[in-house]
């Protein structure tokens, strides 16, 4: 059952970019191995090429010491090599069981069988026969494993696999993989999480702009050593200090939200109440889909919850629209930033004079001051350090790091008192999430406020002074942060209570 | 007594007639989206069909070669609109448009010479039969054998999208064709082969018209079906059956409001002509609530360009 992959000088080149540089790199069966870097290193490059997806222009693979060919995902699955990419690669509207049998050649009642046994040897629980668009991420990811072990898979690939998993699930998951591992299957998982690596993966490289810069035993390896690596350069860690808001006055009070959606896969919201502190930032935890979507977009007033109080510096701002709440001072950042924050088409100037107020004077008498714009738009280029100064720009061409340092400018050039973003630092590289918490430290020493929905537990506890989870549409007590672990985070998130 | 029962016998196959070349034009439509992609060029490619039917059978004299031709005509005319989309991916909606102007023209240059020639006579079947039993024999029995399999098609279409491989693979592609193709699915094949099928069938369902149904060639004979059967397909939330209910009332209303005007009701006559399209929306819209079965119908990726990544 010995397994041996090789890659052996793998280029890629798309224009404009070397994704895959003369990549090498060497991988046996019974162990887990990881492959570690930033947004855009070449990883998900290199997976795209090893599952067939993707062909390289130059180089080869072998699979025990014989080349193949990968012309087509058909060619990786015919060499038993599994890929469980980060986007699933599922058909919502049909079953699970559909799902699985889309690509197999069996009987539905051997199938059926075979799945079952699957099910049960690693102690999965699907049903087979509801749509998958019914099922939790983690279930998700579970169909896909299932997909990958029905054909017998030599190498199986993970491909960022808990960017969507709560901690529970992410520690069933380690747990199934060092099954599968101990089971004779080569694997190689993909991730930018440092803290994963070292506790599950036996060996490291480390990819850095299309190039391996280092291999090594993890044993040998610490957090800090694996990201001054991947980053190639010494990154300060940042920590903020723990503030008491006792005494401090007042800004935001929501009583008695209740939202009931006639859309069913929105989630209802079921009597919030919070309070923010001048200063303060309350993290809100879950798992996405367990109404923060709605709990954002009622914050900033795209949805109006009916009934609902919202006092921000003691008025009632429940029914105003989110451009009136602006002129209050308050300020949002949602999730998506291509489709909800800016307008990828249009030029970054442009995306800026979107989020304008009264009293942003950037039209007058209904034409557009262009030059007042300009001008506006530099001051966020260079304040908030956007890797660019040309404000012509599409802001489709920005990375996401830079879409999004642009966006959180944008709402805080105007010093508001109070941030709303929900996932800021969403599959962004370690440079810019160091930049984006920094930059919501500051807010909050400057004495502004934030509420920070989030799905990243690291960053939750990293920057909130209090925070709470929300899950099925209800939250959970708010708790200081300094008495909050991860693993009380994940039981809150999974549904399940503390003491 | 007997003789209302056998008028209203004799309705209700009037109505399934002129039901006919909706439920194949829909039923191929529907293939068609179901794998993703939006031909609107429903239209232009049944009338088409209807020219080339009626032509073929006018110069060969041959009603089965008519039919089969027309079927082929159909096909070869939605291979314009294949390539454009899936080879040269073209936008979907401006694509079928074009399609559809394109047929209309198309049809009314090769028609000039076929205008005012009678159509020869279909046979129908069962003919004998439909005499012996009132009500139930004009309605069963004494149709063409296009109608029996239009009848047939929703039932049929529903059984292999449901139970097929082949019908998995096609809702698979619709509902995401990245990931069929991550899964070594050839989406464009796949495509290709639905919007020919849907061609083929829209083809059949022009020559409905210009071989039984009216069997003559009039210029733009086809009358907007195309859109209607388009309007089914969605009203119906991409299910064959409810195609079918769809069609049959269309075909009913409409046959009904032309008996009332005949009879002289005093409601205006743009009323009554506007009743089968308002009707058929009401019901479409009321047994299609269930927004949980239409986001499972739904195909997901309807009218997206897909392309590989190479």
């Amino acid at each position: 059952m010995n397994t041996k992959l090789k890659v052996s000088n793998i280029s890629k080149t798309y224009p404009g970019c070397i994704a895959n540089d003369k990549v090498s790199l060497e991988f046996g069966s019974g162990k887990i191995y990881a492959l570690l870097g930033e947004n855009g290193a070449g990883k998900s490059t290199l997976v795209k090429i090893l599952s067939g997806v993707v062909k390289p222009d130059e180089g080869e693979v072998f699979l025990n010491d014989e080349s193949i060919k990968l012309n087509s995902p058909l060619d990786a699955k015919k060499n038993n090599i599994g890929m469980v990419f980060q986007h699933f690669n599922l058909f919502e509207t049909l079953s699970v069981f559909e799902n699985l049998s889309i690509d197999s050649y069996k009987k539905d009642e051997d199938l059926r069988a075979l799945v079952n046994e699957i099910l049960k040897k690693y102690n999965f629980k699907i049903d087979l026969d509801i749509p998958v668009l019914n099922l939790s991420a983690g279930q998700k990811q579970k169909v896909e494993i299932i997909r990958c072990l029905i054909r017998n898979p030599k190498v199986l690939i993970m491909d960022e696999p808990t960017s969507v998993l709560t901690e529970q699930e992410t520690d069933d998951l380690f747990i199934s993989l060092k099954q599968f591992s101990k089971d004779g299957i080569l694997i190689i998982y993909i991730t930018h999480k440092l803290k994963e690596v070292l506790s599950l993966c036996d060996e490291v490289a480390v990819m850095r702009k299309g190039k391996v810069v280092s291999v090594s035993n993890t044993i040998d390896e610490k957090i800090e050593s694996l990201a001054n690596k991947m980053v190639g350069e010494n990154l300060n860690t940042i920590k903020k200090k723990i503030n008491n808001f006792k005494n401090s006055e007042e800004i935001l009070k929501i009583s008695n939200l209740n939202f009931k959606s006639d859309d069913p896969y929105e989630t209802n919201l079921n009597n919030l109440n919070l309070s923010l502190k001048k200063g303060e930032c309350l993290g809100i935890a879950g798992i996405s889909g367990n109404g923060q979507n709605e709990l954002f977009q009622i914050l900033s007033g795209e949805i109006i919850a009916e009934g609902t109080s919202i006092m921000f510096r003691n008025k009632e701002i429940g029914r105003l629209n989110p451009r009136e709440r602006r002129e209050y001072l308050m300020a949002f950042s949602p999730e998506d930033r291509i489709s909800q924050a800016a307008v990828p088409e249009l030029k970054i100037y442009e995306n800026v004079a979107l989020n304008n107020f009264k009293s942003s004077n950037f039209f007058e008498k209904g034409l557009v001051n262009e030059k007042k714009i300009k001008e506006h738009s530099k001051k966020i280029l260079s304040n908030f350090s956007v890797n660019t100064d040309n404000v012509e720009l599409k802001s489709q061409f920005l990375s996401g790091g830079n879409l999004q340092k642009l966006i959180i400018g944008r709402e805080l050039i105007t010093s508001p008192e109070l941030l709303v973003c929900f996932n800021p630092t969403w599959g962004l590289d370690v440079g810019a999430i160091n930049y984006i918490h920094e930059t919501l430290i500051q807010i909050n020493e400057q004495g502004k406020s934030s509420i920070l929905i989030s799905t990243d537990n690291d960053e939750l506890l990293k920057l909130s002074d209090r925070i709470c989870v929300i899950y099925k549409g209800k939250l959970s007590k708010i708790m200081n942060a300094d008495t909050v672990t991860a693993e009380k985070l994940g039981i809150l998130m999974g549904g399940g209570s503390i003491d | 007594m007997s003789f209302d029962l056998n008028f209203i016998g004799i309705l209700i196959g009037a109505i399934m007639a002129s039901s006919v070349p909706l439920i194949l034009a829909a039923s191929g439509e529907l293939i068609t989206e179901r794998s993703g992609v939006l031909n609107l060029g429903v239209e232009g490619m049944m009338i088409i069909g209807a020219i080339s039917g009626f032509a073929l059978m006018v110069i060969t004299d041959n009603l089965f070669l008519a039919v089969i031709g027309s079927m082929l005509s159909g096909l070869i005319i939605s291979i314009i609109f294949g390539v454009l989309t899936q080879s040269l991916l073209t936008n979907h909606v401006a694509t079928g448009l074009a399609l559809t102007i394109f047929g209309i023209g198309m049809s009314a240059m090769i028609g000039k010479n076929f205008v005012g020639i009678p159509g020869k006579e279909f046979p129908l079947l069962f003919i004998n039969l439909k005499e012996n039993f009132p009500f139930l024999g004009p309605i069963l029995f004494g149709h063409s054998i296009i109608l029996y399999f239009a009848f047939l098609l929703p039932f049929l279409t529903n059984y292999f999208l449901k139970k097929t491989k082949i019908g998995l693979i096609i809702r698979a592609v619709g509902d995401s064709p990245t990931s069929a193709s991550n899964q070594g699915i050839n989406v464009t094949l796949v495509r290709y082969s639905c919007i020919l099928y849907g061609g083929a069938m829209c083809g059949l369902a022009g020559a409905y018209l210009s071989l039984i149904y009216t069997p003559q060639w009039i210029e733009n004979m086809t009358g907007g079906r195309g859109w209607i059967a388009l309007a089914l397909v969605v009203f119906a939330t991409w299910s064959p059956i409810k195609v079918l209910i769809g069609a049959l009332i269309f075909g009913g209303i409409t046959i009904l409001q032309l008996h009332m005007q005949a009879v002289g009701l005093r409601i205006p006559v743009q009323l009554l002509s506007a009743l089968p399209y308002i009707m058929t929306i009401i019901v479409l819209v009321v047994i299609s609530r269930d927004s949980r079965k239409i986001k499972l119908n739904t195909p997901t990726s309807l009218g997206q360009i897909f392309y590989k990544e190479k």
